[in-house]
């Protein structure tokens, strides 16, 4: 009885290795022919970009130690632990010739172009950056999936953490959601991209100005934000005159709009770019009426992207975020 | 799917640093974590199933509603409680595989315990009229019903495991999905799908699959030299 029990238990384990195999082959043997079935789909596309108010900047912000902290009552909360040293050593890095150099260079192997450009102006940092001490190695970085999910961090942050012995723990989320982690003391540095939510970040008090800088936001990194749709172009964004008015051709025909509706940077910038008069803002109650053609989908860029191709829908997009999502064969030909 | 499988195979025979921990995290966390929730539940259901007392009704449904508790919402709790700002914020544990594991035991012990207790409950009369007639005192009672279920109770761990593997709510919010630190299978297939990375996240699912087959089967082996 009990050799019987193992052998079922051998034998069906078997069969379902088996039956794995099986799936594989037959999916080749299905899949082969389709890209010729599916060659006239209407996949995502770019259909308009590098309109200055298209820009899309980056900035880092150190979270200030004596923050005014709250609570999820609202009670002020004090002596929340924040790794100022270790935040200044890396944005010094991140700001040092060096690593903006890096930065501004990246993906120009894989895309054929830079995903991110240095700003004008930006600040260059010449502060000797000291080595990791236990007290400062491990920095907390709060930053925006679009930042992440391009690669540049994974492209960055193995140089200095080689060089100077600090471990970096990347949280990526939203702009909303990262900043709000930070206001919630689990954050020594954010890298984000919405200036209005930034600003407000520094009147609250929760950042501060690091020594050897004159402001709190340190914006040094810019792209684009690119319009995206059905390639075949519905709606005719791509002969519009501004952005503005790519915008107003969508809202006014009813196509479908994918937001991301989850109060990040893409989504604070999307709703600046709506005729006025739809009065169209990050709350979801100001789209309760445009249900029928609005999706406010609550998600992160990838799945936005991902909804908006299968719909043939409008979208707006960071480029990097774009470009990333092509590259890994996101869009798949519907 | 077989792009994603070659790439599976590639990953694992490769020796992947970043596979290697996201399985290791996966691996520890679910672990400790179901281990622990048996440690926990086991006592309390046996309880719970043969126990002679007023409240245990409240008790048992009680712990049913806590067995349907939305990861997401023990989640959330686990956040506000080990956040920067939150009151075990000295405790430091947000974003690292200990605050992990916290939630999933919270989330994993009330399942065993129900589990235990659907178990016991139906075998508990019998084993006491037995014990009873045998002179055995409470504690050599409880054990024995412990014996009678021990098929049940590699079960119900082997759904804890499960429930610990599968888990995405809970351990996103708890765990923050960082790279080399607190990213699970889950976690980590959700981020390579947004990234549109898709081959790379059904490999990551196949590998799940297949530590998910290979736990299964070693239970099953041991299920079977015990069941007898």
């Amino acid at each position: 009885m009990r050799q019987a029990n193992k052998l079922i238990a051998i034998l069906l384990a078997a069969i379902m290795v088996l039956a794995l195999c099986a799936c594989g082959a037959q999916t080749t043997a299905a899949t082969t022919p389709a890209p010729t079935a599916s060659a006239s789909a209407v996949k995502l596309a770019i259909l308009y970009e590098q309109d200055d108010s298209m820009k899309n900047t980056y900035s880092l912000l150190a979270v200030n130690p004596k923050a005014p902290f709250k609570d999820a009552d609202g009670n002020a909360v004090s002596n929340v632990s924040i790794n100022t040293a270790g935040a200044a050593a890396l944005i010094n890095w991140l700001l040092s010739k060096e690593g903006e150099d890096m930065a501004a260079s990246y993906g120009k192997d894989k895309y054929g172009e830079n995903l991110f450009s240095l700003l004008d102006g930006a600040p260059v940092s010449t502060a000797a950056i000291p080595a990791a001490t236990d007290a400062t190695r491990n920095i907390r970085m709060s930053t925006t999936t679009s930042v992440n999910d391009s690669g540049l961090l994974d492209y960055l942050l193995p140089k200095f953490e080689q060089e100077y012995g600090y471990t970096v723990d990347v949280y990526s989320a939203g702009t909303g959601k990262a900043i709000a982690n930070a206001e919630n003391g689990n954050a020594d540095l954010i890298f984000v991209h919405s200036k209005k939510q930034e600003e407000a970040f520094v009147s609250d008090g929760y950042s501060y100005v690091l020594d050897g800088f004159k402001a709190e936001r340190l914006s040094y990194l810019y792209n684009f934000f690119v319009l995206c749709g059905p390639s075949d172009d519905p709606a005719g964004v791509k002969n519009a005159a501004s952005v503005k008015d790519a915008f107003k051709l969508i809202s006014d025909g009813k196509y479908q709009f994918v937001s991301r509706g989850d109060g990040s940077g893409t989504h604070n910038k999307e709703v600046t770019l709506w005729p006025e008069a739809l009065g169209i803002t990050t709350d979801a109650a100001s789209v309760a009426n445009y249900a029928d053609w609005y999706n406010y989908s609550n998600a992160g860029m990838g799945t936005c992207l991902m909804m908006a191709n299968e719909k043939g829908a409008y979208i707006l997009s960071d480029k990097a975020t774009f470009l990333t999502f092509v590259a890994n064969g996101g869009i798949i030909d519907s | 799917m077989n792009t994603a499988l070659h790439e599976a195979m590639l990953m694992i025979f490769s020796g992947n640093r970043l596979l290697g921990s996201i399985i290791g995290v996966t691996v520890r966390m679910s672990l400790a974590s179901s281990l622990t929730a048996l440690l926990l539940g086991v006592p309390l259901g046996v309880w719970l199933g043969s126990g002679r007392f007023a409240a245990r009704k409240t008790l048992v449904v009680l712990n049913r509603t806590f067995m349907g508790t939305p990861p997401v919402v023990c989640g959330l709790l686990c956040y506000l409680l080990f956040s920067g700002v939150g009151p075990l914020r000295m405790l430091k544990l947000l974003y690292t595989v200990r605050g992990m594991v916290i939630a999933q035991i919270l989330l994993i012990t009330p399942i065993v315990a129900g589990m235990m207790e659907s178990c016991v409950s139906s075998v508990a009369p019998a084993v006491r009229e037995t014990a009873g007639g045998m002179g055995l005192s409470g504690g050599k009672t409880l054990l024995l019903i412990m014996n009678e279920s021990r098929y049940q109770i590699i079960s119900t761990y082997l759904m804890g495991l499960s429930r610990a593997l599968a888990e995405v709510g809970a351990v996103s919010m708890v765990g923050g999905a960082i790279a080399y630190k607190t990213n699970v299978m889950t976690t980590a297939i959700m981020n390579y799908t947004n990234m549109g990375n898709f081959t790379t996240s059904l490999a990551l699912g196949i590998i799940l699959f297949f530590i998910s087959l290979a736990v299964n089967i070693a239970v099953s082996l041991l299920q079977g030299r015990l069941a007898i």
